[in-house]
């Protein structure tokens, strides 16, 4: 075991907290009056302060300790976050990663420089806009008030224990504030026999004898509060002496009756029912308070994460490790399946089924450790997205959704760099400036829309821009020009488009930092296409474009459809796979039509005889494997379905990385090779030669 | 609680550690001890690490018992274990008595 780097961690667990941060500063630029944003801010912050001290990053520390002094008056709700506050508390968190990640890198002047900034722009007089939440909570309490403290009402998520939190320690922080009076609610316990012992099941009704404000509380709670319930009420001042502090109380003399709080009848009563309540059953017909049910809650209920239940940090590369294992496991548990096959002995059957069971389980959990929310990777292009937009003035509303779909991680990884190639384009060529916006009837700010989803075994992800759209005119003058076609050949929309993904192709007609170079889309193409996905455009003049990637969930293992076409066996995947069925002679006679009557509905199907040039005659009864891709229903007929196949996917060499309809290959039980077919692939082939037998007939 | 807790028939120790890293364990002891024995003792006189957990266990334990008319005592609490309970706000014997059923010559 090679333990981490404490260090190491630190600037991780620092990166995850920069994303919260990030988010909730572009947030707070779309939303202003969201308190909840300000506080993830400020949790952020104080967390890698804390952080950064305890690690030794004394810098860090200490200018995000003068980052934090300059924004509490936001947080205070006494000014307002504006667009150049907001740019300029961006700047200072990415002078923190650097501090962080390459402290050499980093100048004390400019740290300075964005501190000085940030003070003047919280020192101006601007006037605070009302911040949602301070108008659902009573206000803070003057020293000089009636009021005696506060009424607080503790309920965590039942999660909280298995996070580290530990209610105590905060009970503990909060009778610092002052006399404190601590009552267990113990309603919820359950019986033992549904009980998750780990789960947090006790709340806690206090009564907090002191003048401090609402703000000195929420610190207490500052690192917990998406994770539990605060109502909070305000003590009004009586006349009796303050309560005795928590760990005297009870063990005195019973409090006058007014003292008594209705909160200990509550917590006694709940699980002794039966038994006489000694100290408090005395004091059982005192007025109780109003209780905290009536009250308003302080703040709308936080959005929870319950991603981050009881997690474990592992390193990346042994993921990776542990997936090669399960690999080679896989393959080793294919070839003792085959064994098991072509001997009699019963008993090696049972045990070859078992490890065939055993592996397949093996490898469904391994693969599941390996999947990554795309949100992780979506919140990042918000940045860029602001950046561009303020650059190239261009207001731009970016819109993510599908945040929870998950992918392979070594697909998120790859994903990123196409991903900021797309949405460069699309602001930088897509979005039209706001004058021409405006001449179109359309509205000053465009729109990018990020979404992922599911569809089968692929991830879809699209990029959309509400822009002018391509102009497959030009694309087709440069195409020409640079004699990538000749004048005047005939071609589809779809095939003119495809010139964008050329080498060196660029309709730009002048070169900016960000895109017209000609680098970019091919690369783009390139990357999507190894990792087994595939890339789609579709525009229309004047109202947008939508560029579709189309990708595996996963590029380690796929259960599969092994086939035989001549003397070849081929891996299907099988989540592409819809039925499977057999050729009839009908079928068979209609060479040339090339569709199957499935079920009343016709299904084209491809002969993959022809198109894998296989040899020797074909079967007598041929099987059809009817798949789908995108939209589209397939069939492909085979010679033989041998069956299923858990495939462990080995890459292609380079020599083959121009055969496109194979998208890699996997090794059998008995030591051969078969070809991964890459369906889409194969269904564009089809398509593109029908199409291509179209256009030549229509000529 | 109104049960019987004169005569216990069967002893658990609970271990040194009952914080939520040993909890599930410590859940399966007394989950097994109950479901053998028809009254139960808990001594709590080894526990040197407890927290939220251990006090929600505890609760639930007396809770069931007494739902089942199944005398649950609970003996000797250390001193950690009564420190961690005054700090969840079960402030005093009394409130402690409340709550936990306990054999008095055993504390």
């Amino acid at each position: 075991m090679n333990a981490m780097d404490p260090t190491e961690v630190f600037r991780q667990e620092a990166n995850e907290l920069f994303e919260v941060l990030e988010g909730a500063l572009l947030d707070l630029g779309q939303r202003p009056d969201d308190r909840e944003l300000v506080d993830s801010a400020f949790r952020a912050l104080h967390t890698i302060k804390g952080s950064g001290a305890m690690f030794g990053f004394d810098k860090v520390a200490s200018f995000t300790h003068e980052f934090e002094t300059a924004f509490d008056r936001v947080r205070k709700g006494e000014i307002k976050p504006t667009q150049e506050l907001i740019s300029v508390a961006l700047a200072a968190k990415d002078y923190i990663r650097a501090l962080i990640e390459d402290p050499q890198s980093t100048d004390d002047i400019i740290g300075e420089a964005i501190l000085d900034d940030l003070r003047r722009f919280v020192s101006s007089d601007q006037p605070a806009a009302p911040l949602e939440a301070i108008a659902e909570v009573p206000p803070p309490a003057p020293a000089d008030s009636k009021q005696a403290g506060w009424h607080l009402y503790l309920e965590f998520e039942s999660h909280i224990l298995r996070n580290g939190s530990n209610p105590l320690d905060l009970l503990e922080d909060l009778c610092k504030l002052g006399p404190c009076f601590v009552v267990p609610v113990t309603d919820g316990i359950p019986f033992l026999d549904e009980m998750e012992p780990e789960d947090c099941y006790l709340k806690w009704d206090v009564k907090l004898h002191a003048a401090c404000g609402k703000d000195a509380i929420d610190d207490v709670f500052m690192f917990v509060s998406d994770e539990m319930k605060l109502t909070l009420s305000p003590l009004e001042q009586v006349e009796a002496p303050a309560p005795m502090p928590l760990f005297q109380l009870l063990d005195e003399e019973p409090a006058p009756e007014t003292e008594i709080p209705a909160p200990v009848l509550e917590a006694v009563a709940a699980p002794v029912a039966a038994q006489p309540v000694a100290k408090a059953e005395s004091k059982s017909e005192s007025k109780p308070e109003p209780k905290h049910e009536a009250k308003p809650e302080p703040k709308p209920e936080a959005k929870r994460d319950e991603r981050g239940i009881a997690t474990v940090r592992v390193q990346a590369e042994r993921l990776d490790e542990l997936m090669d294992r399960v690999g080679e496991l896989v393959i080793a548990q294919a070839r003792l399946s085959q064994l098991a096959a072509s001997g009699s002995d019963l008993s090696i059957k049972i045990i070859a089924e078992e490890i065939e069971r055993l592996a397949s389980s093996l490898r469904d959990t391994t693969m599941g450790a390996r999947m990554v929310p795309i949100g992780s990777l979506f919140g990042r292009f918000r940045r860029l997205v602001h950046d561009l937009s303020r650059d190239l003035s261009k207001p731009v509303e970016f819109v993510t959704s599908g945040e929870d779909t998950e992918l392979d991680k070594t697909m998120i990884e790859c994903l990123a760099d196409p991903l900021v190639h797309l949405i460069r384009n699309a602001i930088d060529h897509g979005i039209e400036d706001t004058a021409t916006r405006a001449a179109n009837g359309k509205t000053e700010q465009g729109r990018i829309e990020l979404a992922a989803v599911h569809s089968g075994a692929q991830v879809l992800v699209t990029v959309k821009d509400n822009g002018g759209g391509l102009n497959t005119a030009r694309i087709r003058a440069k195409a020409e020009e640079q004699g990538l076609i000749a004048a005047g050949a005939v071609l589809s929309d779809h095939e003119i488009h495809q010139f964008l993904f050329h080498p060196g192709f660029s309709t730009a007609q002048t070169i900016s930092a960000l895109s017209g170079r000609g680098v970019g889309m091919d690369v783009v193409k390139r990357t999507i296409e190894n990792m087994r996905g595939s890339i789609d455009l579709t525009t229309r003049p004047g109202q947008g474009t939508t560029v579709t990637l189309r990708l595996p969930l996963t590029l380690a293992i796929i259960e599969g459809l092994l086939i035989r076409v001549g003397e070849g066996r081929y891996i299907i995947p099988l989540s592409a796979v819809e039925e499977c069925v057999e050729l009839t002679a009908e079928d068979e006679r209609s060479r040339g039509r090339n569709f199957l009557n499935v079920r009343g509905n016709l299904v084209p199907f491809l002969r993959l005889r022809q198109l894998l040039t296989a040899s020797g005659s074909p079967d007598k009864h041929q099987k059809t494997i009817i798949i789908s891709t995108g939209e589209t229903r397939v069939g492909l007929v085979a010679d033989q379905i041998i069956g299923n196949h858990q495939t462990v996917i080995k890459s292609l060499s380079k020599l083959h990385s121009d055969v496109t309809i194979f998208s890699g290959a996997t090794i059998l039980g008995d030591g051969t090779a078969a070809l991964i077919l890459d369906v889409a692939q194969l269904v564009t082939l089809a398509q593109s030669k029908v199409e291509k037998q179209h256009i030549s007939e229509a000529a | 609680m109104s049960s019987d807790v004169t005569e216990p028939k069967w002893s658990l120790r609970l271990p040194a550690d009952c914080s939520i890293a040993a909890i599930r364990s410590v859940y399966d002891l007394i989950r097994e001890a109950f479901g053998r024995q028809d009254r139960l003792e808990i001594d709590c006189s080894s526990v040197d690490k407890a927290d939220v957990t251990s006090i929600q266990l505890l609760l639930s334990t007396a809770k069931t018992g007494e739902a089942q008319g199944r005398p649950v005592v609970l003996t000797s609490f250390s001193q950690s274990l009564r420190n961690t309970l005054r700090r969840a706000g079960f402030a005093s014997d009394a409130m402690i008595d409340q709550h936990f059923p306990q054999k008095k010559d055993g504390t």
